[in-house]
């Protein structure tokens, strides 16, 4: 049931044998388990519901990362399972998703999930249940402290750290004076205020702030709004409207001059960059949690990751060029997986009695290394707040591709301990 | 750094961002196409009512034959599939996605029969998988007789039909495959108690998915006509087959009604329109659980909208005629609307999820097979950004719901009788306009979903 989605197709099996050699090495010897029970994970899926296209590809990435670490011997000699349910991006279901994948699956812990409304309505079930719960969902509601001692990020920067990690390098080499385009909700109102207050904690200045009905389809209207002297223009729409966006930004701002543009590819996030519509956006910037075009410095673990989620040099899947993958943040799946079979390892978990265990052994863990586990870079986590730290990227648009122009540092994103879960009791 | 730790202690988590791809739709100048189908529609209706010209509609025989599969045997297949997919949504795996359950009977069982059915006639006779097991019960029962449930009409599978449609549009977890599969077969259960009881002639009236399936088989340019052990098949244009049909019952009329009104709640839901007004963020929408009392009320409402809107534009016809015509004729016109909305609304569905089935059924226990003789394949989503396959989709969708509401006028013209005043013609051309307009807004405003 859970092993590989539709097996690999002839293009697949060509990109593989390229692949980087410790992969391929550890593809050729088929592991012999021992008569082990296997070990169970439970993924909560957003299978269907608001965030199904990013749950495709969260599920491809997880089932790639779960063949990579079967072919190398699974976690401490036992063989790996995974077991998806679907949540329907729906905090009542995650809930009940995880009730199921632990009480009645028997599964060991319960990771995957990325909408932040879904993970703060499940994160207290999974405490309640004393089971282990890693999140992929880049919000700040781990670090926070709004949750518990069970909840862990180890996979993904959140977005505290991703935006004002940012302000820095807009700061200069774009301009100072930033205009600030958000959809009018609580993921633009992150943006604009973490943005905002890492600009003027470095001398640059937000001269206006655009927020934008989540309603909206058409934007026209809004576009007077950004001042003439504008020197960087920092914009996060989403959703079905973001084409309408950037086409009407264009004719806003015709063949004349135009600031600097700024933007966060969760945008565009899926979508070819080199699409008919959105040439507008060429010589801007944007934010990428991992670079979706293959750089030319790409290390082999990356060049292994791609091979083995099945996606090419420009981030797109093997069998469709069109079918652009979430690139930027389905990593997070890929290298929580890492984690858990090294918790599980390093605290010697051999069944659910040492759940607890577990979480204390990631708790303790600190430098991660770039490696086939950690492919998007390395990495420093934060056992206090249980939330990692990365680097963040800043590409441009050149030739229809972004083109990584500016890596942070991992010092860039961080920011003084909101909570000490450490010191919670399980 | 304290100044901005400062300012961040008291924010609550993020939001994530939202998922949904970008519509190459909203780009596209779809308020000049709609205008344009609202035009096409209105002049075909005046034109038809003063020219007094419509095209003819005769049915011709292409051939006949001996069945070679009688629906016995066929149904009783069907049935054993059915058992098999239960017992897949009971025990197999718990992703939608990779659970036949599911994926045959969202994509199968609701959208390429009944597309199939408007195109080639009433396929769902076939397979339709209590036929036989009721045939076979009644026989071993030596059961001939009837329990009166014909006296209710349509309103048994009005009653079932209003209750899928909250499951598929409103419930919680409609693709879940294990709740899916314990449902499908409770389900089964009570229709074969209740049609073995009453004979299996009475599904055509009492069980939803035959009614359903049915009436939209009534658009189809082909069908079968069943006599002993012949079949005739039959061509002419579509909606032949329905001026051939006896004008509808109150609960028949009551099933079309809550056909349309389904179909439109459940594109209408979607729509940033509604999501504004219930009060939800269309781009990061809760989740059903926080929808589902004012779904409820809005998939009644729309039922109840849809009933007293054709009721007054009927009601509007015969008192400019001065006629009392029947309203169940004009009621079938409504087929064509409902089977051309179906096929466009799900067309999208049928091109995405589609292809988890085409791949679960080609490697039905996911360990690599080719059961049906595909190379293994990734499910591709990449055309719903492509800015030249899109306006093709939309295309296709264009064409269903215009043709099918251009059928649906020259049906009505048919069905009322042109010897009526031409402007008794006009209320329901205003409302197959609306429709037309409402059809295509639909598929071309802004949707979470």
């Amino acid at each position: 049931m859970t092993k590989e989605v539709f097996g690999l197709s002839p293009s697949r099996r060509a990109v593989l044998k390229g692949a980087g050699a410790g992969l391929l090495a550890a593809g050729f010897v088929a592991p012999v388990w021992a008569q082990s029970a296997p070990i169970k994970l439970g993924f909560q899926l957003h299978r269907t519901g608001i965030g199904a296209a990013y749950g495709r590809w969260y599920e491809r990435t997880a089932q790639a990362a779960l063949k990579v670490i079967n072919d190398g011997g699974g976690i401490n000699g036992r063989p790996v399972e995974i077991l998806f349910e679907d949540d329907g991006t729906d905090p009542k279901r995650g809930a009940e998703v995880v009730e199921k994948l632990v009480s009645q699956a028997g599964c060991d812990l319960v990771f995957g999930p990325l909408f932040s409304h879904v993970v703060i309505g499940t994160a207290p079930r999974a405490a309640e249940l004393k089971v282990p719960y890693l999140v992929c969902s880049e919000g700040y509601h781990v670090a926070s402290g709004m949750l518990n001692r069970w909840t862990m990020q180890p996979g993904i920067t959140d977005v505290r750290a991703q935006v004002s990690s940012m302000a820095p390098w807009v700061l200069a080499n774009l301009g100072k004076k930033v205009t600030m385009v958000f959809p009018d909700y609580a993921f633009g109102h992150d943006h604009r205020d973490f943005f905002t207050a890492a600009v003027e904690a470095g001398g640059g200045q937000v001269i206006a702030q655009v927020a934008i009905p989540p309603t909206e389809t058409s934007f026209t209207r809004y576009m007077p709004q950004i001042p003439a002297d504008t020197e960087v223009l920092y914009h996060v729409m989403v959703g079905p409207a973001v084409l309408t966006f950037v086409k009407e930004l264009g004719e806003f701002y015709g063949s004349g001059a135009r600031p600097e543009i700024f933007g966060f590819i969760d945008s565009l996030e899926a979508v070819d960059t080199a699409s008919p519509g959105l040439e507008f956006l060429e010589g801007t910037h944007f934010w990428e949690g991992h670079n979706r075009v293959k750089q030319a410095d790409a290390s082999d673990h990356e060049t292994a990751y791609r091979a083995a989620v099945g996606v090419d040099d420009n981030g797109a899947s093997i069998s469709d060029a069109k079918d652009v993958s979430t690139y930027a943040h389905m990593f997070s799946v890929w290298e929580t997986l890492h984690v858990i079979k090294a918790g599980m390892e390093a605290s010697g978990y051999q069944s659910t009695a040492d759940r607890q265990k577990f979480v204390e052994a990631v708790e303790a863990m600190t430098d991660m290394p770039a490696s086939l586990a950690h492919v998007q870079g390395d990495k420093r986590f934060n056992g206090k707040t249980h939330q990692v730290f990365g680097h963040q990227f800043i590409s441009k648009v050149e030739g229809g591709k972004l083109i990584r122009a500016h890596t942070t540092s991992l010092e860039d994103g961080m920011y003084p301990d909101a909570v000490d879960y450490t010191t919670q009791s399980f | 750094m304290k100044r901005l730790a400062g300012a961040f202690m008291l924010l609550p988590g993020a939001a994530f961002a939202c998922a949904l791809p970008p519509s190459v739709i909203l780009t596209l100048p779809t308020g000049h196409y709609i205008t344009g189908a609202a035009i096409t529609v209105a002049i075909t209706a005046v034109m038809g009512a003063v020219a007094d010209r419509l095209p003819r509609m005769n049915a011709v025989e292409v051939m006949e034959r001996r069945i070679l599969l009688p629906v016995s045997v066929s149904s009783y297949l069907s049935f054993l599939c059915f058992c098999g997919l239960v017992l897949i949504g009971v025990f197999g795996a718990r992703d939608p996605m990779h659970n036949l359950m599911t994926l045959v009977f969202w994509t199968g069982v609701w959208i390429v029969v009944p597309i199939g059915s408007v195109l080639f006639g009433n396929l769902w006779r076939s397979i339709n998988p209590w036929t036989a097991p009721v045939r076979i019960m009644r026989t071993l029962l030596g059961r001939t007789g009837t329990a009166g449930l014909s006296r209710f009409g349509h309103w048994p599978a009005v009653a079932l039909y209003a209750g899928f449609a909250w499951f598929q549009i409103v419930s919680l977890s409609p693709d879940d495959p294990y709740e899916l599969a314990v449902l499908a077969m409770a389900y089964w259960l009570v229709i074969f108690v209740l049609a073995v009881a009453e004979g299996e002639e009475w599904l055509g009236q009492g069980e939803f998915l035959t009614v359903f399936m049915g009436y939209l088989a009534k658009v189809a340019p082909f069908w079968l006509e069943l006599s002993g052990n012949r079949a005739r098949l039959m061509r002419g244009w579509p909606g032949t087959q329905i001026l051939a049909m006896p004008p509808l019952s109150v609960s028949a009329m009551a099933f079309i009604t809550l056909a349309l009104a389904a179909l439109t709640f459940d594109g209408l839901a979607e729509t940033f329109w509604w999501q504004g007004l219930i009060g939800e963020n269309p781009l990061e929408p809760t989740g059903r659980s926080a929808v589902m009392l004012v779904n409820t009320f809005g998939l009644i409402g729309v039922w109840a909208m849809t009933i007293s809107t054709i009721w007054a534009v009927v009601r509007a016809g015969q008192i400019i005629s001065g006629k009392r015509f029947a309203p169940g004729p004009v009621m079938l016109s409504f087929l064509a609307i409902a089977a051309g909305y179906h096929a466009a609304h799900y067309f999208v569905t049928l091109l995405t999820v589609g292809q988890y089935t085409l791949a679960a059924l080609n490697d039905p226990l996911f360990r690599g097979d080719e059961v049906l003789g595909l190379p293994p394949f990734y499910v591709s989503f990449g055309f719903l950004t492509d800015s030249r396959i899109m306006p093709l989709i939309y295309g296709v969708q264009f064409a269903a719901i215009l043709g099918a509401h251009i059928l649906a006028v020259l049906l009505a013209l048919r069905l009322v009788g042109t010897d009526t005043r031409a402007a008794a013609h006009l209320p329901m051309t205003a409302l197959m306009v609306g429709y037309t307009v409402l059809g295509l807004w639909l598929l071309s405003t802004a949707r979470s979903g």
